[in-house]
């Protein structure tokens, strides 16, 4: 009997708080704006349609409008990363697609158009339709036809479009996607820039980066392992000197998608952190994120304000993407740093995880100053010289002696080196770390002592001195000795 | 590889049959057969009965003769609903230029469906059905054993455009001894529509018994056979009185 009231007092807690539960569901049912569609729409206009990352501009219009889309198909040759070319199937010329942009409630009047040089049947799969297909039964078309079909956009989001017509897999592998924004009517809060990005994978019978044209490699696209993951449709399309650009303190929308055909995106911008998204592109939002994912397929839109100078690295946070196939974009931030937010560098030195004053690599035994030691020719000293700067010195002063401008200073005609009276020997056995002015350059860094004998530092200063144009002449083994024992 | 030694001396057989017969001239003789078919359906093999077929597609040339003799299908008269605004839209005049020899040479495009099985009918042939049509061409390029060398064709095709339906110079002969089935154009077939790709390629719902519905591709024999997927598809997206600029025909014979 008690337990039969312990369980009828759970049971009673359980419809409570199902009662909750669907209260507060029909309060956000309530709130979700439903669109009339009996109410008919006032005037048209025409769409203005742009390219990755450009997003148009956002209908003003108070009321509800008819909104007219004219996309066309084109087949085409274009670059899919530097010397490798892919004939693309593309809506409006480009990959990805052009984006469109209309409200909820609006009536769309979609015209799609098959180029009469293509040699393929297309038509368009819009996820923004309530309809068969998301348009694709009713816009089939041969090369040089044309088909129109009309929707109500009724649900909000940011929804990705692709072809339809078989082998579907095919068509979206060659480049046929791209987004739809169906924003509130009253649209979204203003932000300073809105950007249009795309992930998508390319198969191609080559291996990244494999010059020349490249054709589609169905084999791979069904192991799903593609040799190109890219941003907006080619490699570096949006990076480098096509970097989206803004100015520090400005707030940024992005509207990303992902085209697949086979990959979901962990999407991540190295340099900030999302303050709000709009989850897969709905009206569900999220805040403080570090990477969303993306679905093939799918969307997300992110915001985030710019608080300081750099450049932003939007990448496909499943790495080797990122790295080694392409899924990289950026955003190069302008402006005056914050060092209230960030600081920047303050201090490079080396780990001394010993307390000693200079670290030292010890690739050799130090030879003890009693042993006496066999010269070598000059020859001789070149030759070993050469090796052993190649294992201890190219890394910093580059195989030619020329160093890294402002970190790593050049021993080609160095006045400094030239200066020094033990022609340099004390810096490889002790090392060397401060200010010092080295051809009219100043360079403030460490460099390790390194552990070498007197022989061997013998062969590589006589190496960087006749080699890199500091004078000629033949280093002894006991001129080290002598210094190495003055010390 | 038996059958294959038999296909080869039919072939032979067809080019002596087909040289000393005035009457199908140009033709060769397709020995009957079967193909495995790209629909799943209640066989596993089509039949195919023997048929002449034209060794080349129709070309400008040809057809202009054709349009000479009968004005109603010539551009200017040609009615609506025969042949879209398209029809034979890359000739210069109304009347094909014959002394253009170049691309009088190279396949005629830009025909409908009505305009081709027209063509046939005056030439005492008829447009070839589907089943005739993806058996002939099935044959391998001659001289090769490997069946990649025909995806290597259509697959160029597709990706590169490495010919041009201008291009006059015959591109390869298969095994039947027919020139270009795959390659250069598309070629009508008189029965289209009759296995179509569903206008949504993927619907797999509420389609009669056999038609073929594409990526769903749970009726495709072979679903990575794309190069066959986008032929279907490409036949599916078509109408009667429909002109291509990369779509084509030749006629065949009943033996």
């Amino acid at each position: 009997m008690k337990s039969f009231i312990a369980n009828f007092e759970i049971y009673i807690a359980l419809i409570l708080l199902t009662g909750i539960g669907l209260l507060s569901s029909c309060v956000t049912d309530a709130e979700k704006y439903t669109v009339d569609y009996n109410k008919e729409v006032t005037g048209e206009i025409r769409a203005t349609l742009t390219d990755a990352p450009l997003v148009p501009p956002r209908i003003e219009a108070k009321h509800n409008t008819k909104v007219i889309v004219e996309l066309e198909i084109i087949e085409k040759t274009m670059r899919l990363a530097d010397g490798v070319d892919y004939t693309f199937w593309t809506f409006g010329g480009k990959v990805p697609g052009k984006f469109i942009r209309v409200r909820q409630g609006d009536l769309v009047e979609f015209h799609l158009h098959n180029h009469p040089d293509n040699m393929l049947p297309h038509n368009i799969d819009l996820h923004a339709v309530t309809g068969p297909g998301g348009g694709a039964e009713a816009s089939l078309i041969a090369p040089g036809k044309s088909a129109q079909f009309s929707f109500r956009a009724l649900n909000q989001g940011l929804y990705v479009y692709h072809c339809a017509t078989a082998p579907v897999g095919m068509h979206i592998a060659n480049g046929m996607y791209g987004l739809i924004l169906v924003e509130p009517l009253e649209g979204f809060p203003p932000v300073d820039h809105e950007f249009y990005v795309m992930q998508s994978e390319f198969y191609t019978t080559g291996r990244f980066g494999e010059k020349g044209h490249q054709d589609f490699d169905m084999q791979k696209a069904l192991d799903e392992r593609p040799d190109y993951v890219v941003m907006n449709g080619a490699v570096g399309a949006s990076s480098g000197e096509n970097a989206m650009k803004v100015k520090v303190g400005e707030t940024v929308r992005l509207y990303m998608g992902n085209g697949g055909p086979n990959l979901v995106s962990s999407f991540h911008v190295i340099g900030e952190i999302f303050d709000k998204v709009y989850v897969e592109g709905g009206t569900l939002t999220n805040h403080d994120l570090q990477t969303t994912l993306v679905p093939a397929g799918g969307s997300a839109i992110a915001e985030f304000k710019c608080e300081v100078p750099g450049t932003l690295h939007l990448v496909d946070h499943s790495i080797f993407r990122a790295f080694n196939k392409g899924a990289l974009a950026q955003i190069k931030v302008v402006g005056d740093e914050n060092h209230k937010v960030f600081t920047g560098k303050e201090k490079e030195e080396v780990y001394l995880p010993e307390g000693s004053s200079i670290q030292s690599i010890s690739s050799g035994k130090q030879t003890s100053s009693d042993e006496v030691i066999e010269e070598k020719t000059l020859e001789e000293r070149l030759a070993a010289g050469k090796i052993l700067y190649n294992q201890n010195c190219m890394a910093c002063h580059m195989e030619l002696g020329t160093g890294i401008a402002g970190t790593f200073p050049p021993l080609v005609n160095s006045d400094y080196l030239q200066a020094l009276p033990d022609k340099g020997i004390s810096v490889i056995l002790n090392g060397l770390q401060g200010e010092i002015l080295v051809n009219g350059e100043k360079f403030n860094n460490i460099m390790p002592a390194v552990s070498l004998n007197d022989d061997q530092v013998a062969s590589i200063l006589t190496y960087i001195h006749n080699n890199f144009d500091n004078g000629d002449g033949l280093i002894k083994a006991a001129e080290v000795k002598e210094w190495r024992n003055k010390k | 590889m038996l059958f294959k030694k038999e296909l080869a001396f039919l072939v032979m057989l067809c080019f002596v049959v087909s040289s000393v017969s005035s009457q199908n001239k140009g033709m060769v003789l397709i020995p009957s057969g079967s193909y495995k078919p790209f629909i799943k359906g209640k066989v596993d093999e089509i039949q195919v009965d023997s048929f002449w077929i034209d060794e080349k597609s129709v070309t400008n040339a040809e057809f202009s003769t054709f349009v000479d003799a009968n004005p109603s299908w010539s551009r200017e008269e040609i009615k609506r609903l025969f042949a879209d605004e398209d029809y034979l839209s890359h000739w210069a005049t109304d009347l094909f230029n014959q002394d253009s020899f170049l691309i009088g040479n190279a396949p005629v495009v830009n025909v409908s469906w009505f305009a081709a099985k027209a063509y046939c009918e005056w030439q005492g042939k008829r447009l070839p059905m589907l089943s005739e049509w993806e058996y002939a061409a099935s044959a391998l390029p001659q001289g090769s054993v490997d069946s990649s060398s025909l995806q290597e064709i259509i697959a160029n095709w597709y990706s590169r455009r490495t010919l041009s339906e201008n291009d006059t110079v015959p591109h390869y002969k298969n095994e039947f001894g027919i020139w270009d089935m795959h390659g250069k154009i598309w070629e009508w077939v008189y029965d289209f529509n009759s296995v179509q790709s569903n206008e949504d390629s993927r619907n797999m719902e509420e389609t009669p018994e056999g038609l073929f519905c594409g990526s769903a591709s749970l009726n495709a024999s072979d679903a990575s056979d794309y190069s066959t997927f986008i032929r279907f598809a490409f036949r599916g997206s078509l109408k009667g009185h429909f002109t291509v600029r990369k779509l084509g025909f030749r006629c065949v014979k009943t033996k």
